[in-house]
């Protein structure tokens, strides 16, 4: 049986320097398969997102590594960071969809531009491809030539994983793509999300603070607070048999619950 | 509609516009209708672009600061209409008998002032302690919103504190004139979902304490259910639907609070997609003719089209805008 596709080993991320200096990430070891949708949840300042940024070489680890398939591709301390040859096989989709894309590129652009770099065809190859792979996310062509600003929220996430697709990577990294857009679009997007990860195959690792959205779409999940990993296990495992207390803190809080409780104790 | 009580606060056929240059308006808010009760919690809930800050800034009467002004209706505060209201009367109004807990906790305080010195303003103007007496209010106004080491907190400024307590701090501040009503747009957006538990369980108990009545926005149907009695929902400016939220909450009659409701991801069933609203939320002066959601309602026949946005009406309980209403399954 083949191992992960992609493993972050004992990866510790220091920020700052003597008394000041913070760990963000302490000590965090995660796994993702080819084909299984990995989530990581945890609260802001939990670690999540520098978790995410080490795995894709944004930020370097202060100990630890990462390994793609089995073989180590970042160390701590080591320059260089990412292998260009490997770099197409993990991508990324960030949280903000104001900022992560080129205001100046209209959305076909930004993605046949991947295209291009990435599967070394001509201009006008990659522009079709952009055009074909932006329809398969539910945008139009008239919708591909607008610049961003003019895309929602939603319509922009969906262009910004059209080019994180675009060198057919192995491994998807998506770090709270639907925090920032209206509840009709997250539906959407996510329903994309779960169809492309199975369509193709991807390693997935999802980081979210929305419990729901992680106990949807994925099937394993870590559980983060203040830079640790304090549990970790298959999704259903641990929303309906949570160990840690922390873990059980966060699924009370989510809102809707009390509301079946209230209505619940109203009735006698 | 409870005919027997007056209401606080009554809203009727409320339209809002922003002024385009040349004279030009673009409506925003479009005949919404709220009645909010004397020590009732009330929710609006909407998605961006759907005129729920809009409302809020009217209510507050700081409209004209946006570049909006109301172009019909009624805002009835005890008999007053206030949709006619000059600054001189809204001074009167505004942060006294209506607070307000804007979304940004962060833009909202002083960053070169502690939190003491801007309690204690807010204590003053609303004139109901001395100047000495205002910094034990001030303090005792912390010990309400619970935070903890007030003594301490008192000296610090906003970027010494987290999302949570800065978004209490705030709380406090609106608190201090003892409203009749607040008005919190979004106060938990930018929240952990554990601070948002217990900021929401923070305004639940106060709004309880005081008997002050409270309007909740929200992009979250879950988060109004937390907290409120009553719900509006509105979509592209228009009010949906409203009504009583044990009514709307099993059994949606708008397809638009149908879909708000079964697009969450805790609706959904292990395996199969979410049910997702097709289409995109029209955007300000692109409101469709006739109901503004049937371009991405599963359910619009061709009556839906011409018309105009209706009214709400009464149905099964509560107010909807659905003409077909009768013809809607439960989710």
């Amino acid at each position: 049986m083949p191992g992960p596709l992609i493993e972050a080993k004992d990866v510790t991320v220091r920020f700052g320097y003597g008394s000041e200096a913070i760990d963000a990430v302490r000590n965090a070891s995660i796994y993702v398969n080819a084909n299984e949708a990995v989530g990581v949840v945890g609260e802001s300042g939990s670690g999540k997102t520098t978790l995410a940024r080490v795995v894709v070489d944004l930020v370097q680890p202060t100990a630890g590594q990462i390994l793609l398939d089995g073989v180590p591709v970042i160390h701590a301390g080591s320059r260089g960071g990412f292998p260009r040859a490997d770099r197409w096989k993990v991508q990324m989709v960030f949280q903000d969809p104001y900022s992560s894309l080129n205001p100046r590129q209209r959305a076909w652009e930004s993605v046949a531009e991947a295209i291009q770099v990435w599967q070394r065809v001509p201009a006008r190859v990659a522009r079709e491809r952009a055009l074909e792979l932006l329809r398969s996310m539910g945008i139009t062509e008239d919708q591909a030539g607008r610049f961003p600003r003019a895309l929602s929220g939603g319509q922009r996430q969906r262009v910004s994983v059209a080019r994180a697709l675009a060198p057919r990577p192995q491994a998807l990294i998506a770090d709270e793509p639907t925090s920032a857009i209206d509840q009709s679009a997250q539906a959407h997007l996510l329903n994309l999300l779960r169809r492309i990860q199975k369509e193709r195959g991807l390693a997935l690792l999802f980081i979210s603070h929305d419990l729901g959205v992680i106990r949807y779409l994925t099937s394993r999940v870590y559980v983060m607070k203040a830079g640790e990993i304090v549990e970790w296990g298959p999704t259903e495992r641990v929303f309906q048999q949570p160990e840690h207390p922390y873990t059980r803190l966060l699924l009370d809080s989510v809102p809707g619950r009390r509301v079946v409780r209230r209505t619940a104790a109203v009735v006698p | 509609m409870t005919a027997t009580v007056t209401p606080l606060l009554q809203v009727e056929d409320l339209s809002v516009a922003f002024r385009k240059p040349g004279g030009r308006l673009l409506p925003v808010v479009d005949k919404v209708n709220l009645t909010v009760g004397v020590d009732r919690a009330h929710g609006v809930v909407g998605e961006s672009g759907s005129g729920k800050t809009m409302l809020c800034r009217t209510l507050i009467g700081t409209l004209r600061r946006h570049g909006a002004v109301v172009t019909g209706g009624r805002i009835l505060l005890d008999g007053q209409d206030l949709a006619r209201a000059d600054e001189r009367a809204w001074r009167k109004i505004r942060g006294r008998v209506i607070g307000y807990v804007p979304q940004s906790s962060l833009a909202s305080l002083n960053p070169v002032l502690s939190v003491e010195t801007q309690l204690v303003e807010a204590v003053t103007v609303a004139g109901r302690t001395s100047a000495r007496d205002a910094r034990a209010e001030a303090l005792r106004l912390l010990e309400l919103v619970r935070i903890p080491r007030a003594k301490q907190v008192l000296g610090q400024r906003s970027h010494e504190l987290s999302g949570g307590m800065r978004q209490r701090v705030i709380i406090a501040c609106a608190l201090a004139p003892r409203p009749r009503l607040l008005i919190a747009d979004e106060p938990t957006t930018a929240l952990d979902v554990t601070v948002e538990h217990k900021i929401l369980e923070l305004i639940g108990d106060v709004r309880r304490e005081f008997g002050m009545s409270l309007i909740l926005v929200s992009h979250d149907l879950a988060v109004v259910d937390e907290v409120c009695d009553e719900v509006v929902v509105m979509y592209a400016g228009a009010s949906v639907e409203a009504g009583n939220l044990e009514r709307i909450r099993p059994e949606p009659r708008h397809p638009y609070t149908r879909a708000l409701r079964i697009s969450r991801v805790d609706s959904a069933h292990p395996g199969q997609d979410l049910e997702a609203i097709g289409g995109e939320a029209p955007s300000l002066g692109a409101w469709p003719s006739g109901c503004r959601f049937w371009p991405r309602c599963p359910m619009a026949q061709d009556d839906c089209r011409p018309d105009g946005q209706p009214p709400l009406a009464w149905f099964a309980g509560r107010w909807t805008a659905c003409i077909h209403a009768d013809l809607m399954e439960r989710p």
